[in-house]
Parts: structure tokens; sequence; C-alpha cells
């Protein structure tokens, strides 16, 4: 059983350079496929809400951010914003349905401060997942993390108050709170401005 | 001046305050925001509702004229030069200026604005005016003309615009800093 980690992990060290993030990731991967795996991602940055995936557009990167936040949000027919998910350091971002299925993608991707990216297009990630089959398992398993992330998730949306939301929130990524803007964070917790400034309210006491 | 480095400055400017409001601000208790530091003074709330005052007649003026440019055909000048109205107001606008100014009356904040939505509304328009400082990118600064609040038949140039807003910006943040600390 390969043994990893994925979403959500931050490590106690900033991290510059793919191959260090894989192997830290992957420790047991041959050397051999950590350096073709590397070498497919190249840096990247973008100011302050740049768009760098809109709705209908195929998703031609898939990112790992090593600096700022970004945010996956819909936009409904009403013109209302719903933000599925925040990424940072150091997790994997972009489009990942419509980067895997290569399909145009239902929703927006945009940084929510200044980002720092390493990045990989589709074809590099095709070719040297092709290369070597050993990659296709952890990426596998690595999917299936992010799945049970989405579940998780689908739990908090449909049955849990809003306050609940709030504080798992706070307990999974207490930092958000100082790095973006409070509406977004409110949108992600399908509140509005009012109800998430009286719990922050509460926490802060 | 040259131009992309005139904006790259309003950038850099505009996110050093951006980052001020969300990093601290925004987690300060809003009574703390409301707080008059005394009498006749305002609290930091209100000096940004002043300023949102002034976004919200600058941002779409700005928008527009950003937009016009663009199906004008204006394409962006290497150097921005300040027109001589635009240069007088920016320099009396800046922080240190000895000019003492009055807020006109419409611009008085109310002593009772809401701190939560007040501050909100603030980072909401810094985030526009990063995307419009983006934006005044392809056109020429020179060019395309603003009007101002107080007497829209002055035109200013874009780049003017710009200049003295983020100046009037920096100096009410500025209050509100020393009005944070009492």
């Amino acid at each position: 059983m390969e043994n990893f980690t994925i979403q959500f992990t931050l490590f106690p060290m900033s991290i510059t350079n793919a191959r260090d993030y894989f192997l830290r990731t992957w420790p047991q991967l041959p050397e051999e496929i950590l350096q073709d795996l590397a070498g497919i991602f190249h840096p990247h940055s973008a100011k302050r809400k740049t768009i760098l995936t809109a709705e209908g557009e195929v998703e031609k990167y898939l990112y790992l951010v090593l600096e700022g936040v970004q945010r996956a949000y819909a936009i409904g027919e009403d013109g209302r914003e719903a933000t599925l998910i925040f990424t940072y350091a150091l997790s994997f971002s972009g489009v990942a349905d419509s980067f895997l299925l290569q399909r145009p993608s239902r929703y927006w991707f945009e940084t929510l401060t200044p980002s720092q990216f390493l990045r990989a297009s589709f074809q590099d990630f095709d070719a040297v997942l092709c290369q070597h089959p050993r990659l296709e398992r952890v990426l596998r398993l690595a999917i299936c993390e992010t799945l049970e992330g989405v579940l998780v998730r689908q739990i908090e949306v449909q049955s849990y108050t809003a306050e609940q939301r709030f504080r798992t929130l706070m307990q999974r990524s207490p930092h958000l709170l100082q790095l973006i803007p409070h509406k977004y964070i409110a949108n992600y917790l399908g509140m509005d401005a009012t109800n998430f400034s009286k719990l922050l309210g509460q926490i802060r006491i | 001046m040259e131009t992309n480095a005139f904006l790259d400055q309003l950038q850099q400017q505009t996110e050093v305050v951006l980052d001020l409001a969300i990093r601290q601000w925004q987690l300060i208790p809003p009574q703390d925001l409301a707080q008059v530091p005394e009498p006749g003074r305002w609290s930091a709330a209100q000096c940004l509702a002043h300023l949102n005052v002034y976004g919200n007649f600058y941002l779409p003026a700005i928008e527009k004229g950003i937009l016009q440019g663009q199906k004008t055909g204006s394409s962006p000048a290497r150097i921005f030069q300040s027109g001589f109205l635009g240069a007088y107001f920016t320099k009396i606008m800046q922080p240190d200026s000895k000019t003492k100014m009055k807020s006109p009356a419409n611009a008085v904040p109310s002593t009772i604005v809401d701190p939560v939505q007040t501050l909100a509304q603030f980072i909401d328009q810094q985030e526009r005016l990063l995307t419009l400082i983006d934006q005044a990118r392809t056109v020429n600064l020179n060019q395309v003309r603003i009007p101002i609040s107080i007497a829209p038949w002055i035109l200013l140039k874009l780049g003017d615009t710009f200049g003295f807003y983020t100046a009037h910006q920096l100096r009410h943040v500025q209050q509100a800093e020393r009005a944070l600390m009492g």
C-alpha cells in the first residue's frame, strides 16, 4: 500500500521545487519517477483576483500551490456566486474534473491573493503517467482522497447548521481568516456577512 | 514617468492598503472600528465610510473611462505626464501635505456607520481598484479623461485620477490607523 497524503497537507518547511514536494508526498517513489514528474512542473505567478480558468474553458494545467489562496466558484443563473473550495500551499489546485477529463469547466478558478504556483500541462502530465504506470496508482489514491474530501464537504453543506460549518472550517483552516476577505469565507459557508460577523465575534471572545 | 512603473507603484500601494484591511482590520472587534478616539475626530469606520463615498463615484467613472478608451482605440503610451491640475490635486492630497482640507458635507460620514459593512465595502473597492489598475494598462493614461466629483465639468487625465485617488486614500487610511491607536 503506497503511503501518501495530499490535500490540506502543510509542511513545516517551505518548498520551492516540485521534486522536494513529491519526495515528501510520495517518499516511496523511485528517484527516476520523481525526476520525470517534477520535470513537467514549471513556475507560474499570478496577481490577486486573476481568473486562471473561466467557465466553459478546458483546464490546461494541474497546479501545485506554493503561495497564496485561490478559490473555485460557480455562478448561478441568478448571477450569484457559490464558492466551492479554497486552495493554498501546499495543495494541488485548478479545475480538477475539467483537467482530468479534458472537458469544459462548469465553474471558475481564480486567485484571491497574489499567488505562486508550479504547474504542469495536461499533455506533459498524460505523457508522464503513460511512461510510469506506478504513477497512475499513486494518482488514483490521491483522487480517492480528494473524492473523500468532496463528499465530506457535501455532508457539511447538507446536514450541518451554519454554526457547525463555521466551526468546522475554523478547525480545518483558521489561517484563512487573516488571508482573504471574509465575504469569500461567508459565501463558502453559505451565510450572509452579518451572520458570519456574529459567529466570528463569538470565537473572538 | 514611465507608465508601467507608475501603474506598478499604484498597484503595490493598493496591495499594501488591502493587505492591512484583510490581515488586521477584519479581525478587530467591530466596536473598536467604530470607536471615536475623541469628540470631533473620526472613528476608523468613519474614515473608511468617507473613502467609500469617493470609491462609489470614482471607481465606476474610471471603469467607464477605460471602456470608452478601449472602444475608441486608445493604446498605452510609454510615458505618463501629469496635467497641471492633476499634479496639484495629487500633491495636496498626499498624507504629508501641509494643506488642511475640509471634507465636503456630502462626504462627511455619519457617526453611526455599520463598521462591518463599511469595511467589507472598502475591501471590495480595493479589489476593484486593483482590477482597474490592471485594465488601465490597455489604454493611454494621458488621453482617457475622468470627471472630478465636486465639479463634473473638470476632466482630469486617468493617470492623475489614479494619482490623487490613491493619495487621498492613503491620507485617510493613515487617519484610520491613528484612530485605532486612540
